[in-house]
């Protein structure tokens, strides 16, 4: 029994002492900036006492706040249309039977074997005044060459646009997963029971892949509301995103890391509830079923 | 925080019996000539590349080409900042550059921050070459804690086919006929420039009601923006792509478009151009001063202050640097003896709430 422990012991310890090095840590250190316990870089000095004014400061700017939820509306809207995308796809690889549906999942997730900056990179050659996009217009008369569509880049929609092409991959393995692992005979008694496709889909299908949907929801949504590397790509005044300002705050900008610490742990906080209520929903669903 | 001069530093206890033990060993050998060779063995006795933390295009040979044919093969190794907070916060996470180049309005700050010390101006021989005015803006306390190099205008590019002005003002970044075709530079300068445009009388120290009236307007017209630039290249890829016509902008950017064939014009406003003066300072406890101030003294020289001039298209505090180009000279209005001075221009300076403007332009990003 003893030795049983022991065993666990050793092989959970270095799992959690990583985790405790490499997140609980420098989270602290991020709180601690938070609350001007530790500082960061200042021209001006400062009395540098433990104070919660940059708290205070957030919960009552409406900047801030603004900024936030119109990062966790874009979010929603990428991770939700890129979800309506990789569901058929993923659909179709797990359950219409085709030998091949590992070539076509290696075929899906093959632009993760370019870097994500040339991804990135490769709509502003795509979207640009003179990208591929509006020269195909000029070309077939649809716009004139001094009126090109220059909202395709640096606009909202080039940021969606581009965080959905680079995560769809990620989002079509869980539902992928979940769907080839469900039992198929499921389906033939709903079809025995009088079901029609649809609505085994319906009742059936859907249901029992929706943990990988919502994984799937999640593998988005999280990293693309802290998102700013493709914001700062493409996306111009109007797609910064909450992101980009706990960047600028920590080094474009001028340093004010206490308030990118506030703004950093809000966000985790956020990201942390949401992914709690996710997980607590699907058990309840899966209780249920 | 005062730094230390490089020959009046203060050695370490092991420092000390370190040179004692090199000198009093020549002293013994070789008398007195011998102890001046060690002293001046043991100060050059500089390990590593020299770092420099600087602007991007300034890692260009030509700039420093003195400072090789001193040190044969020894290329400094070269960090890029995007601006002065930039810079302080790669200091503060533990980066430590022999060379650093804030602009004018910072000298002060970064020489109270404790990352710096002041030059020893008699081992930069090329510093009497050097624009009286611009040495005075680099001292502090009494010590040359900057040495000017370049300087420049913050002013408006624009594509003269494309755009017309109403007026020779700031307005053109705020134009609604251009609406997207517009692109502001990411520093809180903006809100200077803003202050300006208002006519207030300080707008390095605007008050508090007058900085909001700044950062409304700058948030009004937001807009009309499509990016704010940090990155210099990126800003001239959009400028040559055609995705902007309007742009805050530097010479050099002017000089750039115009070696693309592009039509372009480089507008001082009426309400006055902005101006700077690079200052290179000195990493505080550098372990390679020697080479440190023979970088400040190759950049310092005629020849590297045309070759800035010429290629670049920024002005250069060397008073025996000169454009060739008649088109430069008139420019960085070299021949108009008002052009660095008010009102024409406005020479950038100590921000004394710097923090609050900073804080205030990231709102407006964030708007």
């Amino acid at each position: 029994m003893i030795r049983r422990h022991l065993t666990t012991i050793g092989l959970l310890a270095p799992p959690l002492g990583w985790l405790f090095a490499f997140f609980v840590v420098p989270v602290g250190i991020v709180a601690a900036y938070s609350i001007d316990v530790l500082h960061g870089p200042s021209l001006f000095g400062g009395s540098h006492k433990v104070t919660l004014a940059a708290w205070h400061a957030f919960f009552h700017s409406s900047v801030y706040l603004g900024l936030f939820w119109k990062s966790v509306k874009m979010s929603l809207i990428v991770s939700a249309v890129v979800v309506g995308l990789a569901y058929p796809v993923a659909y179709y690889l797990a359950l219409s039977g085709t030998k091949r549906k590992y070539v076509l999942l290696l075929l899906l997730i093959a632009p993760f074997l370019t870097s994500y900056l040339l991804r990135v990179l490769a709509w502003k050659v795509i979207l640009g005044n003179q990208g591929v996009l509006n020269s195909f217009l000029v070309w077939a008369g649809l716009r004139s060459a001094d009126h090109p569509l220059s909202q395709l880049l640096y606009s909202r929609f080039a940021v969606m646009l581009v965080l959905a092409y680079v995560w769809i991959p990620f989002v079509a393995l869980p539902i992928f997963v979940s769907l080839e692992s469900f039992d198929r005979r499921l389906l033939e008694a709903a079809a025995d029971l009088g079901a029609s496709r649809w609505g085994a889909f319906l009742r059936v299908t859907l249901p029992l892949s929706l943990p990988g949907v919502m994984a799937a929801f999640l593998f988005v949504f999280i990293p693309t509301v802290g998102e700013f590397v493709t914001p700062s790509l493409v996306g111009g005044t109007s797609g910064y995103m909450y992101g980009n300002q706990i960047s600028d705050l920590f080094s474009a900008g001028f340093p004010d890391w206490q308030t990118g610490s506030v703004l950093a742990l809000f966000l985790l906080a956020v990201v942390a509830v949401l992914t709690g209520a996710f997980a607590r929903l699907l058990q309840v669903r899966q209780a249920a079923g | 925080m005062e730094g230390q001069d490089v020959t009046e530093r203060r050695l370490s206890r092991e420092d000390l019996l370190k040179l004692a033990a090199v000198t009093g060993g020549a002293a013994i050998v070789g008398g007195r000539a011998a102890v001046a060779g060690a002293a001046r063995t043991q100060l050059a006795k500089e390990s590593g590349r020299l770092q420099v933390l600087d602007w991007a295009g300034y890692e260009v040979k030509s700039l420093w080409a003195p400072y090789l044919q001193k040190y044969p093969g020894q290329n400094p190794k070269f960090t890029f900042m995007t601006n002065e907070a930039n810079a302080l916060a790669k200091l503060s996470t533990g980066l430590k550059p022999d060379v650093v180049r804030p602009y004018v309005g910072y000298v002060t700050e970064f020489a109270g921050s404790g990352y710096f010390q002041p030059w020893n101006p008699a081992l930069i021989p090329n510093l009497k070459q050097l624009n009286p005015a611009m040495v005075k803006a680099g001292q502090y306390k009494g010590k040359q804690w900057g040495i000017p190099e370049d300087w420049g205008f913050d002013a408006i590019l624009y594509r003269t086919d494309k755009v017309t002005p109403r007026a020779r003002s700031w307005s053109l970044l705020f134009d609604d006929r251009y609406k997207g075709r517009i692109a502001w530079f990411d520093d809180l300068n903006q809100l200077v420039w803003a202050g300006y445009y208002l006519g207030f009388k300080k707008p390095y120290d605007q008050s508090d009601a007058e900085l909001k009236r700044s950062q409304n307007l700058l948030k009004s017209k937001k807009k009309l923006v499509r990016t704010w630039w940090s990155s210099e290249t990126d800003m001239q890829n959009l400028f040559a792509s055609g995705d902007i016509w309007i742009a805050f902008a530097w010479p050099a950017d002017w000089v750039a478009m115009k070696a693309k064939k592009l039509k372009v014009a480089y507008m001082y406003p009426k309400e006055g151009a902005l101006s700077w003066v690079g200052m290179l300072m000195l990493g505080k406890g550098t372990p390679r001063p020697q080479h440190a101030h023979a970088f400040a003294n190759a950049w310092s020289s005629a020849k590297s202050g045309s070759w800035l001039e010429n290629n670049y298209g920024y002005g250069h505090s060397n008073t025996h640097a000169h454009p060739a180009s008649q088109d430069l000279v008139r420019a960085l209005k070299l021949k108009d003896p008002g052009a660095l001075s008010e009102p024409h221009t406005h020479i950038d300076r100590r921000v004394p709430r710097r923090a609050l403007y900073a804080r205030l332009w990231e709102e407006v990003k964030a708007s």
